[in-house]
């Protein structure tokens, strides 16, 4: 799944189909198109601390909420350009992922895990506090009814973070982050400084996550602090990583498109079952293929049905 | 005077909170799992005691037990059949399982429940004494009660009892437990059964004190993580501490910065307690 030249071969077949979506596509696909791009784009940035690094963030919806607010307070209050927008939420992010790293990347595991979904609770309910970013209220941006913008947008900025991760997966700084993950003090001995590469990653993963908050915003024109810094995005964006397959490049982006389609089809032809159907898929998918898709595609046709039962084998008590 | 009574009210709230994390603790120590369902199991415990307390008319406190057995069962049922399938997985997917655990119970208590709110209404429950000028709510005390002696139960349990002890072997040393005969797969099940019996219990008393509806459970969760961390994994007395501190946090913020930054209270304590010792207030440095 990562060898180069099966990757040129997906883009150069897949790339002009997705720009071309706007305009052969009815306006719901292209809608759908916006959300599962973003939603891509959350699952590339995570795959970065989460999947290459192995440092489970629960705290990147903090960098989505940052993004929007960024494009929501220079856009609501200030009268700029959304450009200005997402420069601002970007700085906001990158600042935060390495104000807060610093500290928080010392701890591993579950304990990282959890002191970044407390940050997540900690900056929602200061924001919530926040004058110029509309308190409780939130803010309400101005209308622009370009699906196509941003649709191509979306687009343009998944392109770009897979971009980073196939650059990631074969530079040295990449393949650090591959040496902390599977082993930190192996790695700060061979002489990776790991402080260094661990709060870079972290900051790389703001900023896509970020970009992808602002373009949200201005997408849906209203932002409050519920919705901006959403936690169970956080969730959605590890499943969507981990359900492709996190350390890989397209991994994230074939989960989260088939994540979204999956419960985008369910839940316009049944809408009741939909939040079911996802509970039961992530619990079929953890106990009959963990590693997540791009394992399953590749070690499929050596073994066959038989896969599924090696990895109950392996991980049971 | 107000600052006492916030302070009993904390402490009171303190100990259902200890019960809550009581059974995440236990789970997240032993068997190394990070359990998200904890909050739906919470919730299914309120739902338990609050069809026994409305359809059987049973004393909401009389019911407890009744709602451990009902919800010890389901865990064990779910250790021993789902989870053990994954226990030696890397720890994203024991998050993942148990979160996709959780929107399935949501979704299996709005459907069965629906999603009104609700909650066990007994007649004393507004009854109140006074003592020395303060105003003690009797069905908080007691919950507090059954909350701290459960606790202590546990504890004894595990230092004590035979299986408390093979369940303390098996988080110690795995491979030398089964070399002593001890069978994992049945005191994973016991252990995890006993997790959510005790989240069943809290369920029960935390319907009795509050509203209850099928989408509590998230931000259960979430705080009894705040407790478990605050308290430390090793032992039921620091969970009580972590519980009462909390709630006494919660409180005192309302009271003197504003209702709405208790969040920002309970989580800065937990990013700072997890930057300062990792290992819980009371936890020992390893």
């Amino acid at each position: 799944m990562t060898s180069p030249a099966r990757i040129v071969l997906i883009a150069l077949v897949g790339v002009p189909l997705l720009v071309a979506v706007p305009w052969i596509g009815t306006p719901v696909v292209v809608q759908f198109g916006i959300n599962m791009l973003l939603m891509a784009t959350l699952a590339q940035g995570w795959n970065i601390i989460g999947g290459y690094t192995g440092y489970s963030s629960f705290g990147n919806s903090v960098f989505f909420g940052l993004g929007a607010y960024g494009v929501g307070i220079a856009m609501a209050q200030f009268d700029q350009p959304f450009w200005a927008g997402l420069g601002l939420g970007l700085l906001l992010a990158v600042g935060f992922a390495l104000v807060i790293g610093l500290p928080v990347l010392r701890l591993k595991g579950h304990y990282f895990a959890i002191a970044t979904l407390g940050l997540a609770e900690v900056v929602t309910a200061i924001v919530s506090n926040i004058p110029i970013a509309g308190q409780n209220v939130g803010l309400v941006l101005p209308l622009l009814k370009s699906d196509v913008l941003f649709y191509e947008l979306a687009l343009g900025l998944l392109l770009l973070s897979t971009l980073v991760v196939f650059w990631l997966s074969r530079s040295r700084f990449g393949l650090g982050l591959i040496a902390i993950r599977e082993n930190e003090e192996a790695a700060a001995a061979m002489g990776v400084c790991t402080t260094r590469y661990k709060i870079l990653a972290f900051m790389l993963s703001a900023a896509l996550t970020s970009l992808a908050g602002g373009i949200n915003a201005y997408y849906i024109t209203f932002i409050d602090p519920a919705g901006a810094f959403d936690i169970t995005l956080n969730v959605k964006m590890i499943i969507m990583a981990v359900f492709g397959g996190p350390g890989t490049v397209l991994g994230p982006v074939a989960g989260a498109l088939l994540l979204s389609l999956v419960s985008e089809i369910l839940s316009s032809k049944v809408t009741n079952i939909a939040g079911f159907f996802f509970g039961a898929v992530i619990i079929a998918a953890v106990v009959l293929m963990p590693r997540g898709l791009s394992d399953l595609i590749r070690q499929f046709r050596g073994t066959g049905w038989r896969y599924f039962l090696q990895n109950i084998r392996d991980h049971r008590l | 005077m107000l600052l006492a009574q916030v302070l009993l009210n904390g402490v009171l709230l303190g100990g259902l909170y200890a019960l809550m994390a009581m059974g995440l603790a236990l789970v997240w120590g032993v068997l190394n799992i990070v359990n998200l369902a904890h909050g739906a199991f919470i919730m299914l415990g309120a739902y338990v005691t609050y069809f026994l307390f409305t359809k059987a008319h049973l004393d909401p406190f009389l019911a407890l037990p009744f709602t451990a057995l009902v919800l010890f069962c389901l865990g064990y049922g779910l250790q021993r059949g789902l989870l053990n399938l994954v226990i030696r997985s890397p720890m994203f997917n024991t998050l993942l399982i148990t979160f996709g655990l959780e929107v399935v119970l949501t979704f299996l208590a709005q459907t069965a429940f629906s999603a009104d709110f609700r909650t066990i209404n007994p007649d004393y429950a507004g009854a109140n004494f006074e003592l020395a000028g303060l105003t003690v709510p009797q069905v908080q005390l007691a919950a507090f009660v059954v909350a701290t002696g459960l606790s202590i139960g546990l504890w004894a349990f595990l230092l004590r009892s035979r299986p408390g002890r093979s369940i303390r072997a098996v988080s110690q040393n795995l491979l030398a437990a089964q070399l002593q005969g001890i069978e994992p797969r049945r005191i994973y099940a016991l252990t995890f059964g006993l997790g959510t019996a005790l989240a069943g219990v809290a369920g029960g008393l935390y319907g009795t004190v509050s509203q209850i509806n099928p989408y509590i459970g998230a931000s259960l969760t979430a705080k009894s993580f705040v407790i478990a961390i605050i308290g430390g994994l090793d032992n039921p007395l620091g969970v009580i501490v972590g519980g009462i501190f909390l709630g006494t946090a919660e409180l005192l913020t309302a009271l003197y910065i504003g209702p709405t930054y208790t969040e920002v209270a309970s989580f800065g304590i937990l990013v700072l307690v997890l930057l300062v010792k990792p290992t819980g207030l009371l936890g020992r440095t390893t």
